[in-house]
């Protein structure tokens, strides 16, 4: 009886390995360093004023600060909405048959193949103030020149931002969402059918809560990126004040290395403001999992 | 437990000792070389055994890498090195590398950097840190190509880098003058600002045609300490900024610069995307800058770029009727940039020859024909025949003249100011900070690494 449990024992910890490896050497050593050289602990520079906090209260007592935060969240929070919204209805149209829906089913996938980066291009050439629209809407007469052109990019809206990250997010959303609708089936929806249901009625008290848990583990990786995020904001962004990780990308560019600091402290408080919002969508989402009692 | 912790303390001990005794024959190599004892054919069999160079450099000109790849490197290859251009978007990134490097102790020998091509601040950062190789510009055989006599007034931009005394750490390379462009399509000549004062009129007649790139990227940088010559209320333009931050002093470096940092937070409402209060949009970097430009949403774009009108219509980056004019009168930032070693570098020698092979005439020339780099030798020094040769390279300017360049020349502020400066504007006009010019230059002349 000994050998197979050691023998799963060690099998466990074997398959576990690289993923514990690289929290705690990369993800840890870089989270530990962060969170050092906030505290001003950076004799690279020169600097060594460990455990100081002067950085911390610099940037939390600065109006930008919030401004920035209110910016990060903004655009994280209107995306992740505005793609959920449009990713539910295509999740449920795309367990229906219909005429050419293989073909469709590969098509709003494509974006997911295309990196941010190239998306972010494409903002620019299509919707930018010198973009095909504005050049376009230039030749035909509608604007004397595309200077003139709606703006849609860099401003602090950020409507640019949001359409990048929507058409990213949307089709990875939906393709959680249709994986576990698959997966459910079509009984329990039809059963309600049959016992006389309407079709709202049937969407808010069956379907819903079935996907739930599709909505929230999507929902919770494209608002913890969209937080993160950096080229977005940095390209289609309207400039000062800025979301926190291009305010921290500002900081650590600075020649004045006491910034660069406040770089770290921005970064550190970022990680813990993300990590707090997620933790509290989790509890609240476990505790309506216990109250309808499927957990 | 204790046996790993002792491993993890002595193995950068060892690969450390292992280091300093590679770093030997590098430190003799250059003791030779600095005192003159080498001959520059040992050299050049040194860097021959080195084998390859890496040469760190801004890589966001298209055609200035094209260059490298087609010229740099098959001469080098013949000379018997391989030459590795490594491609960076700032060169502050090559400084902190070498500072980072030289701090986990990579000594001579040991570091990752050969050639970096810098000026300004960037050099005084590493000649303050004392991470520079030598004076080695006036050994190599390239440096009759210019005038290290202080005798000729003409040599000030290969003996001072923004103020600050080069001592040979750095080698002449190229030239370059703060250039605007306007489109002609838009602006007629009556129309063309030539001072601050008719540029604010300008932009009262039509907001929104104008920005200018957002420090700290050094051409913006360059604009703002133009505006700051300008409005320096003394009246002595560049003059007042020619000394260091210690001898000029933090409130009176305020006094100094505030009517300028005041002009353009009162010309914020007026430049591009401003309308209706929303902030000013400043392009990130040069790219950005002339896609504006070429998209006819500025009407003035600015850069360094002596020649920078005659590749922007080659290359189709500038509109059609783009054409230089002379702005600001009397306050056009002339300088030089440099190549430099590191204290620390892998192929000093190789560094060496591939800084003698770029100031030779042969590399001038081609770099000023394919580039459209101004050269950073000295052509008063070459004879007649070169002289004209080079001339021809030139791409030509194209609604100027190069006697109204120089006669409206000035040179950059002293590399200890450029941060302040810099820090002060991000401040009072990016951060629209409430508090006193005066205050902020205090702060961050505090600020300032030491």
């Amino acid at each position: 009886m000994r050998r197979p449990r050691e023998y799963r024992m060690l099998r466990l910890s074997l398959e576990m390995a690289p993923m514990a490896l690289v929290l705690a050497v990369l993800f840890g050593g870089a989270l530990m360093m962060a969170i050092l050289q906030a505290m001003g602990f950076a004799p690279w520079f020169g600097v060594n004023t460990f455990p100081d906090f002067s950085h911390f209260r610099a940037l939390w007592t600065s109006k930008a600060f919030w401004v920035s935060l209110g910016l990060t969240l903004y655009y994280a929070t209107l995306a992740t909405l505005i793609a959920l919204v449009m990713a539910v209805p295509l999740a449920l149209a795309l367990i229906k048959t219909f005429p050419g829906k293989a073909l469709f089913s590969g098509l709003y996938k494509l974006p997911l193949m295309v990196p941010y980066t190239v998306g972010i291009a494409l903002a620019v050439v299509m919707l930018g103030n010198g973009g095909m629209f504005s050049r376009l809407a230039a030749f035909v007469g509608l604007i004397d020149d595309p200077g003139q052109f709606l703006r849609i990019l860099n401003t602090h809206y950020g409507w640019g931002i949001i359409a990048v990250y929507v058409w990213k997010q949307m089709p990875f959303m939906t393709l959680a969402i249709h994986a576990v609708l698959i997966g459910i089936g079509r009984d329990t929806q039809e059963a309600a059918a049959v016992l006389g249901a309407g079709g709202r009625m049937i969407f808010l008290r069956i379907t819903l809560p079935q996907i739930l848990p599709g909505i929230v583990s999507a929902t919770l990786i494209c608002f913890a990126f969209n937080v993160g995020a950096f080229e977005a904001p940095f390209i289609l962004g309207g400039g000062f004040p800025d979301t926190l990780p291009v305010v921290a990308w500002r900081y650590f560019n600075d020649a004045d290395y006491t910034r660069q600091l406040e770089g770290m402290a921005a970064v550190v408080s970022l990680a813990i403001i993300s990590g707090l919002i997620l933790t509290a969508y989790l509890i609240v989402y476990r505790r309506y999992e216990t109250k309808i009692g499927r957990v | 437990m204790r046996r790993a912790a002792l491993g993890l303390v002595a193995a950068p001990a060892l690969a450390f000792a292992a280091a300093a005794s590679a770093g030997e024959a590098e430190h003799e190599f250059r003791a030779d070389f600095l005192d003159g004892t080498l001959q520059w054919s040992e050299v050049e069999q040194r860097a021959r055994e080195e084998g390859s160079v890496n040469f760190y450099f801004w890589g966001g000109d298209d055609s200035l890498n094209v260059w490298m790849d087609r010229v740099v490197t098959p001469a080098l290859d013949q000379e018997g090195i391989s030459f590795n251009p490594v491609r960076i978007t700032g060169t502050k990134d090559a400084v902190d590398l070498v500072l980072a490097e030289l701090n986990a102790g990579k000594r001579i020998g040991a570091g990752s950097v050969d050639v970096v091509w810098v000026n300004g601040e960037n050099f005084a950062a590493l000649k303050r840190q004392d991470a520079l190789f030598g004076p080695f510009a006036q050994l190599l055989p390239n440096a009759e190509n210019l005038e290290w006599s202080s005798d000729d007034p003409r040599s000030v931009l290969n003996l001072r880098d923004f103020g600050v005394e080069t001592l040979g750490q750095e080698m002449p390379w190229s030239s370059e003058q703060y250039v605007c462009a306007v489109n002609r399509a838009r602006v007629d000549e009556a129309g063309t600002p030539s001072t601050f004062a008719a540029l604010r009129a300008y932009l009262e007649e039509n907001p929104g045609k104008f920005t200018y790139v957002k420090p700290p990227h050094y051409i913006g940088n360059t604009f703002v300490q133009e505006a700051i010559y300008a409005h320096n209320p003394d009246g002595t333009g560049a003059e007042a900024f020619q000394a260091p931050l210690e001898e000029i002093g933090a409130s009176e470096l305020a006094r100094l610069i505030g009517p300028g940092l005041e002009y353009l937070k009162n010309l914020e409402p007026l430049l591009l995307g401003a309308e209706g209060g929303a902030g000013p949009h400043y392009p990130e970097d040069i790219a950005a800058l002339e896609g504006f430009f070429l998209n006819g949403q500025i009407d003035f774009a600015c850069k360094f770029g002596l020649y920078g009108v005659a590749t922007g219509l080659a290359k189709g980056t500038y509109p059609e009727k783009a054409e230089a004019f002379i702005f600001p009168e009397g306050y056009m930032i002339k300088n030089k940039s440099y190549l430099a070693i590191p204290a620390n570098a892998p192929n000093p020698a190789a560094a060496l020859v591939l800084i003698n092979y770029m100031t030779s005439l042969e590399a001038q020339i081609s770099k000023l024909e394919h580039v459209g780099l101004p050269a950073g030798i000295d052509p008063w020094l070459l004879a007649p025949q070169e002289r004209r040769v080079l001339e021809e390279a030139a791409p030509g300017h194209i609604g100027v003249e190069q006697a109204e360049l120089d006669e409206n020349a000035a040179p950059d502020a002293n590399a200890t100011l450029v941060d302040v400066i810099e820090a002060a504007w991000l401040e009072y006009i990016e951060r629209d900070s409430s508090r006193t010019i005066a205050d902020i230059v205090a702060e961050a002349v505090e600020n300032l690494p030491r």
